[in-house]
């Protein structure tokens, strides 16, 4: 992270918390004891969405059991902080001699906290056992596994918690009656929950909620981000909730079951799961709702003709129906993925002059190296009785650029797919000079240097073109500090993509999304670059523009390439030497002149 | 008169105008192309025609019959069927399960007699009859795209870049197949980024630009405009 | 021995009831890949729809088919108010839809219909028992398990060998492809939910003469046992959702009988500690969707 930038972040945390925090003592101070009451939960309920948000926010899983870590964490602060001779009425029994345990609020919430993170682990684990990204319905099946594992241990483990009709509850006077707690808390969460977001870490674990496989083939694994950012949002859950039970003054398992579920979850959606700014923002407009429709269906509430609709039970239906209208309506919740801190500091940047760009930049050309060769041997793979490939080789040198062609069905793709560890061989190696690569996993193929395209265009959507490029080169500035690296204008004078560098890549027409799929690969310092049909779908003065751009962005990284592609222009005038397949293996090797002459080749897939 | 005829065609999405005021006619028997870059409008101009969605503005008449805004089903039993860019496939589906699909506008009575007859035109999709269509090869995958939109003997059949993905050799079948249609009184109407080799079977064609027809004529006489191929076409391989 | 025969018996017997409710969820999930946490409010809206032909002095024949009726209607409307709009968006926003429209269906019963229990009769049969072989078979049990294997076959025929089921399978996969093929891709997919519904109904049809009673939450348990099911099956499969069910039930006997008398509350956690295992090591479930992510 770049200095001014985690400063930024953090300074803009601490003034949206702040904001918040004054705002509803605004509003308390307008009223009685409810409204401070109502204020102080709003500002913890902001702690625990802000916590939800890290890990929803930038991994795309969609838990329903960060509630569960928070009823972990409620329980043990409120057996670490009551006093003995309290606890001795409600759980004497309690095991471990916990109903001995006596220590101070802070204390208790550090307890909570490592108790949450200790659950957080297991469940991390499992999350990453599973294969948990964006989407994935085993993800969410865990989690709410845990909401119910978490709520059942408190209803059945009577003598730890006081089960479910009495629970645990601080004396008379024990339950918390300062702000100072709470906003000191909320300031920190706001500060972290931003701070990562920002970091390395936090970035990579966006790039993989935008697409798992492309940021695997950056070098990125979604799994370490994302158990990361659970431990972080956790901690913080662990926090709020903490802070929830003492403002209470009691815990019960309904307490962290599934209403306050649907409430932290709608508030989160409501604002934008994307962003803190919006996790706030939903806090505020939820709780704003509730209070209404809970004035509205009260007793002091008489309009006539409407008595059908405000009685009780209407904010259910507000909560409910708040998350059901989002969903239908706009997914991405009120602020999408706008940050407050973000947008003051692009107005700030504007306005001063634009700023060279001082990422690292290492170019390749001054430095002569020994080409290095990438080895596919012998590649069989077998797809359940169908032969994929036959003792496919291909081989190419750092500085050649080697086509890969055949019908379709040939192989073409599978092979690609066994070098970078998407599919495993029955038989063959894959070695990158003397490094073996045979069986690797994606992340790591592309940490060693082996860097693809897809077929299917797999940008980070929600990520502008800049931001795909940073993000390629952070990945591999954390595994390969020093390799040749052009930096991120380079790369997007490169691609032609100066002028839409701030535009989201979901945006951008078909041309410019190829274009900025290589300027991305060519970000992660890749030894070599394996292109899928670079130029499909272009036509042939963009396929001709690609020649280009494919041997410049080769030169700058001093990468070599593998590319397959249909378009026989691009191909013969980029090419070095052409493999040819048909039917999963070898049928010809050599020059682009050796090939357009080679009478297999003519008939399998040229034609006339 | 023309078989088809689309007049003041205008396409948005949302705010976007994709397509703007476009027409084009083809007349029965004839081979018609619609050329131009990515991103002119050529697949949302197939896709309202075809009735997946009603265009903002304009109308299409089949047969003289005015059909805007029908939807596709109705579409297919007017006679108009459309191949879809990428194929589109059921991949999980059999070879035979995506022609009984392609079928279901056609009398039950009649429908297993159509699909046999595919089967004998295509004899290559007979042999693969129970295999999942996401098993099939490229040229495989091209003949049963073309065969489910004959299942229903359609009048006209439009075409979204037929050619797209394949390699050289399919690319010679595709056209070679598209030049003995035209032959046989097939009306096509086709969308291609290989301009050249489309132009070069082809009757008529119409040039796309940014959402707008720019050009049109014989396709002969688009052939030798160098200046449509260097600003916005591109010489074919 | 005969103790753990006894015991899978209930188990298969309870599971059956478990996996009506998990085919009629495996169905939404391979068409529209959600996981439907709505299709419980189909169980509570049949629950109250008991009640009142049973306060009108129906018999159990005429309720029995009012109920399917009922749940029928109940899932057309939710998908056509609720998920047909987000046709096609992520699985994300879906799944926040399907417990949107739950919440909010649980709020409106509490609040228009009844917090109370409403209680109604059982048909007389259902504590019938047959003993063979020293096994207690609960007549109830054998029904249900016969009219379980009943509707899997009829469902795997309907989707597998009717043109309704191969047009429902090509809209699944590429709605507006199917569209260009002529299916009505719109009246299909209202099809599937009117089948799940059908499942539905006559899954509450059974669990509704084994309670008796209607009540807000009527649909809940049996919903949460549905998903669970379904889940351990591995989504989108309909035998695996039919196995699921089976072997929830299995488990659950099993776990009640052989679990301590302290530990037995929290049976119900002990099994979703078993199901996050099995999706943590095959996070497809059983039959699991192993569905190769083309490239």
């Amino acid at each position: 992270m770049t200095k001014p930038r985690w400063v930024g972040s953090a300074l803009g945390g601490v003034v949206l918390a702040l904001v918040l925090i004054g705002g509803s003592q605004l509003y308390a101070a307008w009223g009685g004891m409810a409204r401070d009451n109502l204020a102080s939960q709003m500002l913890i309920n902001a702690i625990v969405v802000v916590g939800i948000q890290v890990y929803i926010g930038n991994t795309g899983v969609l838990s329903f059991g960060h509630v569960g870590f928070g009823g972990v964490a409620g329980y043990a602060f409120a057996v670490a902080v009551i006093p003995p001779d309290r606890k001795a009425t409600i759980i004497g029994n309690a095991p471990f001699g916990l109903a001995d345990v006596h220590v101070g609020h802070l204390a208790g919430i550090v307890a909570a906290i490592v108790v949450a993170l200790a659950v957080a682990l297991l469940v991390g684990y499992a999350l990453v056992r599973s294969g948990a990204r964006a989407g994935a319905v085993s993800a969410t099946v865990i989690t709410l596994a845990l909401l119910f594992l978490v709520h059942e241990v408190a209803v059945n483990w009577t003598d730890l918690t006081g089960g479910d009709r009495a629970g645990l509850s601080f004396p008379v006077g024990g339950a918390l009656d300062s702000l100072w707690p709470i906003a000191a808390a909320l300031v920190g969460a706001v500060v972290v929950a931003r701070l990562f977001a920002t970091s390395t870490t936090g970035r990579l674990a966006k790039a993989a909620r935008e697409d798992d496989l492309a940021a695997r083939a950056m070098g990125i694994n979604p799994a370490t981000a994302q158990f990361l950012a659970l431990l972080v949002s956790v901690a913080i859950v662990a926090v709020g909730s903490s802070l929830r039970v003492w403002e209470l003054g009691t815990i019960t398992p309904r307490f962290f079951f599934f209403d306050y579920t649907l409430l932290t979850l709608t508030m989160l959606i409501v604002g934008g799961r994307n962003s803190v700014t919006g996790a706030l923002a939903g806090v505020v407009v939820i709780t704003a709702g509730n209070e209404l429709t809970r004035y509205l269906a009260g007793p002091d509430v008489d309009i006539a003709g409407l008595g059908w609709l405000l009685r009780d039970g209407l904010s259910d239906i507000f909560l409910g129906g708040a998350m059901l209208g989002f969903m239908l309506v706009r997914a991405n919740g009120l602020l999408d993925d706008w940050e407050l801190d973000e947008a003051l500091l692009r107005r700030w940047r504007t306005r001063r002059q634009p700023a060279t760009d001082t990422s690292t930049s290492t170019s390749a050309a001054a430095v002569p190296v020994d080409p290095i060769v990438l080895r596919a041997d012998e590649i069989t793979v077998e797809f359940g009785g169908f032969q994929a490939l036959e003792r496919a080789s291909v081989h190419a040198a750092s500085t050649e650029v080697v086509g890969l062609i055949g019908p379709n069905g040939a192989g073409k793709t599978t092979l690609i797919n066994v070098i970078t560890g998407l599919v495993p061989a029955t038989e063959g190696r894959v070695e990158l000079g003397d490094h073996d690569l045979t069986g690797l996993p994606t992340h790591r193929v592309a940490r060693a240097g082996v860097v693809r395209t897809f077929q299917n265009l797999r940008l980070f959507g929600a990520l502008t073109v800049r931001e795909n490029i940073e993000v390629a080169a952070l990945a591999a500035g954390r595994h390969r500090p020093g390799a040749p690296r052009p930096s991120t204008d380079e790369l997007l004078a490169l691609a032609q993509l100066w002028d839409l560098r701030d535009r989201r890549a979901r945006e951008l027409d078909y041309g410019n999304a190829r274009r900025l799929e290589l300027a991305r690969a060519a970000a992660a310092a890749p030894v070599f670059l394996l292109l899928d049909e670079p130029t499909s779908g272009m036509s042939d003065s963009e396929s001709l523009a690609m020649i280009d751009q494919v041997r410049a962005t080769a030169a700058a990284v001093g990468a070599g390439v593998v590319v397959i592609d249909h378009d026989l222009g691009f191909i013969t005038g980029i090419c070095d030497r052409i493999t040819c397949l048909d039917q999963g293996a070898v049928i010809a090797d050599g020059t682009p002149a050796d090939i357009q002459a080679d009478p297999h080749v003519r008939a399998a897939y040229l034609g006339a | 008169m023309a078989l088809l005829a689309v007049e003041g065609c205008t396409v948005r999405y949302g705010s976007i105008s994709a397509v703007r005021n476009a027409s084009l006619t083809v007349a029965a028997g004839e081979l018609v192309g619609l050329i131009g870059p990515n991103g002119a409008g050529k697949t949302s101009t197939l896709s309202a025609i075809a009735g997946l969605f009603a265009p903002a503005a304009g109308t299409v008449r089949l047969d003289g019959h005015d059909v805007t805004g029908w939807s596709p089903d109705k579409m297919l039993r007017a006679g108009l069927a459309l191949v879809p860019e990428h194929r589109r496939l059921f991949a999980d589906l059999t070879v035979a399960e995506n022609l009984q699909v392609a079928g279901v506008t056609v009398a039950r009575g009649e429908r297993q007699a159509r699909i046999d007859e595919i089967a004998s035109v295509f004899p290559v999709l007979g042999r693969k009859w129970t295999t999942a269509a996401g098993y099939l090869s490229g040229g495989e995958a091209q003949q049963l795209a073309i065969a489910r939109a004959l299942v229903t003997k359609p009048k006209i059949l439009l075409m979204d870049e037929p050619s797209l993905g394949l390699a050289p050799t399919l690319v010679d079948v595709v056209f070679g197949l598209l030049q003995s249609w035209r032959g046989e009184g097939f009306t096509m109407l086709v969308v291609e980024q290989n301009a050249t080799r489309l132009l070069e079977v082809a009757d008529r064609a119409y040039v796309m630009r940014s959402g707008e027809i720019a050009a049109e004529g014989p396709a002969a006489e688009l052939l030798a405009r160098a200046d449509l191929f260097d600003a916005y076409v591109g010489r074919g391989t | 021995m005969t103790q753990l025969i006894q015991q899978l018996v209930d188990g298969l017997g309870r599971g059956s009831e478990y996996a009506l409710i998990a085919l009629g969820i495996a169905v939404i999930f391979g068409v529209m890949h959600l996981v439907n946490f709505a299709h419980g409010e189909l169980i509570t809206v049949s629950a109250y729809t008991s009640y009142w032909l049973f306060s009108a002095g129906l018999g159990w024949w005429a309720m029995a088919i009012g109920i399917v009726v009922s749940s029928v209607l109940t899932s057309l409307l939710i998908e056509f108010v609720a998920f047909r709009r987000v046709r096609g968006a992520a699985d994300f926003t879906m799944l926040l839809t399907s417990f949107g429209v739950h919440f909010v269906s649980q709020a409106l019963f509490v609040m228009y219909v009844s917090a109370n229990v409403r209680n109604f009769n059982r048909p007389g049969w259902v504590t019938d028992v047959v003993t063979v072989g020293g096994v207690r078979f609960e007549v109830f049990d054998l029904v249900t398990l016969g009219v379980t294997a009943v509707t899997l076959a009829g469902t795997v025929w309907l989707l597998r060998r009717t043109t309704f089921g191969v047009s429902l399978r090509a809209a699944a996969e590429d709605f507006d492809a199917a569209r260009l093929m002529g299916v009505r891709s719109d009246r299909v997919i209202s099809g599937a939910f009117a089948l799940a519904g059908l499942l539905a109904g006559v899954a509450a049809v059974f669990v509704l003469m084994r309670t008796g009673r209607a009540s807000p939450t009527a649909g809940l348990t049996p919903m949460l046992k549905g998903v669970l099911a379904a889940l351990i099956g591995g989504l989108g499969s309909l035998q695996g959702a039919v196995l699921g069910g089976f072997a929830l039930g299995v488990v659950e006997v099993l776990l009640l009988a052989r679990l301590p008398t302290a530990w037995v509350g929290l049976t119900n956690g002990i099994v979703f500690v078993l199901i996050a295992l099995l999706f943590t090591f095959r996070p497809g479930g059983l039959l699991g969707d192993h569905r190769v992510e083309r490239v």
